[in-house]
């Protein structure tokens, strides 16, 4: 067998510097394949290497550590296991919560050795079992993003859509929306006739929106339910929405796969 | 103590004061009166349909009238005059009133007789006859009148102490609260302590000598924010030197991606501020402007005297007002942070204090606290 891999993503140097110590004391065989400073490197980091193992801290610049993690399930490569994470915090009450809920590896800052090697036995021994690894962590992902304190926090619900289309403002009726797709900066809206943009992100938009109706089965996209025909999943196990009164289809990322699941 | 203490008012003198008094007075006895006229109108109908008075309804109006405002002169002017807006003791009214009602009878006559044209002896002897009859009807209507005016003046009375009981308990809750907001920006937070002194454990291991340092500066930083919890004022100097130890820890976790200046002219060393203002502001642009940056930035926190305000700015090179919107993974929402910094500034100063963020070019933001400077 290879060496095992890992990724270490740790904005400040001197916890990074000492992570990668500790781990390299307590783990010799284990092979430190990239240290980065913020979740969008370390995004690109994992993708490249394909590493077995990634350390991440939860507050990174570019990209929290929980970003980083949702982003590597959806774009991860079918034929490769998707690595084992391990939560790397300070102190995040929300976090920790929501990783005791789902049974997620997380290490506290500043890292004991004995706490250290608890998680080292653990990685250890999950990585035995290479099988079941891509299913955990799909559900592990979802619960995490279901747990997230942005969706707990219920705001006012939008019930029109205020949005630019040319020099003009159109009012949606939130019913009429289709789908909502998120561009660089901008989402946009696609009704049955038109398409707009609002100024906002998805992640701003969610908690306005009604979760029994509206479904969000991407990283970049909202969908209302209504509106869905049928989902199909194709020989690779890949999902795929047909809507009512759009012709495109829409790709449902595996993090998003639980809500097809049959009753 | 409470800073807002310090605003000059001994401009406003006298006069200007008690000019606004019998000003207050006099709109008040012209309220009085508009609710006299129509009871003297009353008054002329009931003498000449009631009474049968031998005169028309016009000339027994003037006469109600004259009667009724000499009345109204002499009695709620005493009044006013002697008690103002108070509430006079009953037993001096009832006195008053009996005191004045002939007085008023006889003076608001002689008025009418006059105004009217009326041939003065003969009228006069008219009245003299009915004196007994009239006096008491003059009497009745003015202790009416006055027990309505007294009552409004209890109303009234009861209201401006019920105001000043309202806003008595506002100042109480409101230096509560500021209190509270004090107390609760003088926190350390769990994040910043556990991640510094993971910091530090790190360096002990790599390089004590700057662990020995990193070690100070969060000694110091922990005992100038607890005294700053407790205190009411502190100096410039010593806000200045919380913030330099909060910098200095943060540049040491953040490494190259940190920079920072302070600038304190030492004529403003000892100028004294509420304690607790500047550093959330400081910890608001790392937090959400440097920290989620992944290049980092600089952070420049100046102090500047502006004629009779002291300017105090946080600016940062970092992510911008507008990214700051997207809450990034965080549950403290820099709305709530600033929102804080806005609800102190008001519980201190008043509107004599200012707040306001603006963006910096090319990047990043500037966090502008103006002051009223107290002497």
């Amino acid at each position: 067998m290879t060496h095992l891999r890992a990724i270490v993503a740790e904005d400040e140097p001197i916890l990074s510097y000492a992570l990668v110590q500790a781990l390299q004391r307590l783990w010799p065989e284990l092979q430190i394949c990239g240290v980065v400073d913020n979740g969008v490197a370390a995004v690109r980091e994992a993708l490249s290497q394909g590493p077995d193992i990634l350390f991440f801290d939860i507050k990174m610049p570019g990209k929290s550590g929980l970003e980083a993690a949702e982003e590597l399930a959806e774009d991860w490569p079918d034929d490769a296991p998707f690595p084992l994470i391990v939560f790397v915090t300070a102190y995040d009450q929300f976090a920790l919560q929501a990783f005791e809920h789902a049974a997620v590896d997380y290490v506290l800052k500043p890292i004991n050795d004995a706490r250290l090697s608890k998680t080292i036995e653990r990685l250890k021994l999950r990585l035995a079992s290479t099988q079941e690894r891509n299913d955990e962590l799909e559900t592990v992902i979802g619960k995490l993003r279901a747990l997230a304190p942005a969706a707990a926090l219920g705001s006012e619900k939008l019930t029109l859509i205020r949005a630019a289309s040319g020099n003009q403002i159109r009012l949606i009726p939130i019913e009429e929306v289709v789908y909502f797709e998120a561009t660089d900066k901008y989402v946009n809206v696609i009704t049955a006739e038109c398409q707009a943009l609002i100024r906002t992100s998805l992640k701003e938009l969610l908690p306005q929106l009604d979760h029994a109706q509206f479904w969000q089965i991407h990283r970049s996209t909202i969908v209302n339910s209504r509106q869905i025909q049928v989902a199909i999943r194709d020989e690779l196990g890949k999902l795929t929405v047909k809507l009512r009164d759009r012709t495109e289809t829409l790709q449902v990322s595996r993090v998003f796969a639980h809500l097809f699941k049959q009753m | 103590m409470n800073p807002s203490d310090t605003i000059d008012t001994r401009e406003v003198s006298a006069t200007p004061q008690r000019h606004g008094k019998v000003k207050a007075l006099l709109r008040r006895f012209l309220i009085d009166y508009a609710m006299v006229v129509p009871i003297n109108t009353v008054c002329a109908i009931f003498v000449t349909y009631v009474l049968h008075f031998h005169a028309s309804l016009w000339g027994n109006w003037v006469f109600s009238m004259c009667i009724g405002t000499t009345a109204m002169l002499l009695m709620d002017g005493a009044r006013l005059a002697l008690w103002g807006e108070d509430k006079p003791p009953l037993p001096a009214l009832i006195g008053n009133i009996v005191l004045g009602a002939p007085i008023a009878y006889f003076l608001g006559s002689l008025i009418a007789i006059e105004l009217l044209g009326l041939p003065t002896q003969q009228v006069l002897s008219n009245q003299i006859d009915h004196a007994t009859g009239m006096l008491i009807f003059v009497t009745t209507v003015c202790l009416f009148v006055s027990w309505l005016l007294w009552n409004r003046t209890e109303l009234s009375l009861l209201r401006a102490q019920a105001e000043a009981e309202k806003a008595k308990s506002a100042a109480v809750e409101r230096q509560a609260m500021q209190a509270q907001l004090q107390l609760l920006q003088a926190q350390i937070e769990p994040h910043m302590l556990f991640n510094t002194l993971a910091n530090l454990q790190g360096l002990i291991a790599i390089d004590p000598p700057r662990a020995q340092h990193m070690l100070d500066q969060l000694i110091h930083y922990m005992r100038a924010s607890l005294s700053s919890a407790r205190a009411d004022k502190t100096t410039l100097a010593h806000e200045f030197d919380l913030m330099r130890a909060y910098l200095e820890l943060m540049s040491v976790r953040m490494g190259a991606r940190l920079t920072y200046a302070l600038q304190l002219p030492p004529e403003l060393d000892r100028v004294t501020v509420p304690p607790m203002l500047l550093q959330p502001l400081l910890e608001n642009a790392i937090k959400h402007g440097l920290e989620s940056k992944i290049e980092g930035g600089h952070i420049d926190v100046t102090a500047t005297r502006q004629e009779n305000k002291l300017r105090l700015t946080v600016t940062d090179t970092g992510l911008g007002l507008e990214a700051t919107n997207h809450a990034h993974y965080g549950k403290h929402g820099t709305h709530v942070g600033l929102a804080n910094v806005r609800e102190r500034l008001l519980a201190l100063y008043g509107e004599q204090a200012e707040f306001k963020l603006h963006p910096n070019a090319p990047a990043g933001a500037i966090a502008e606290l103006i002051l009223p400077l107290s002497p």
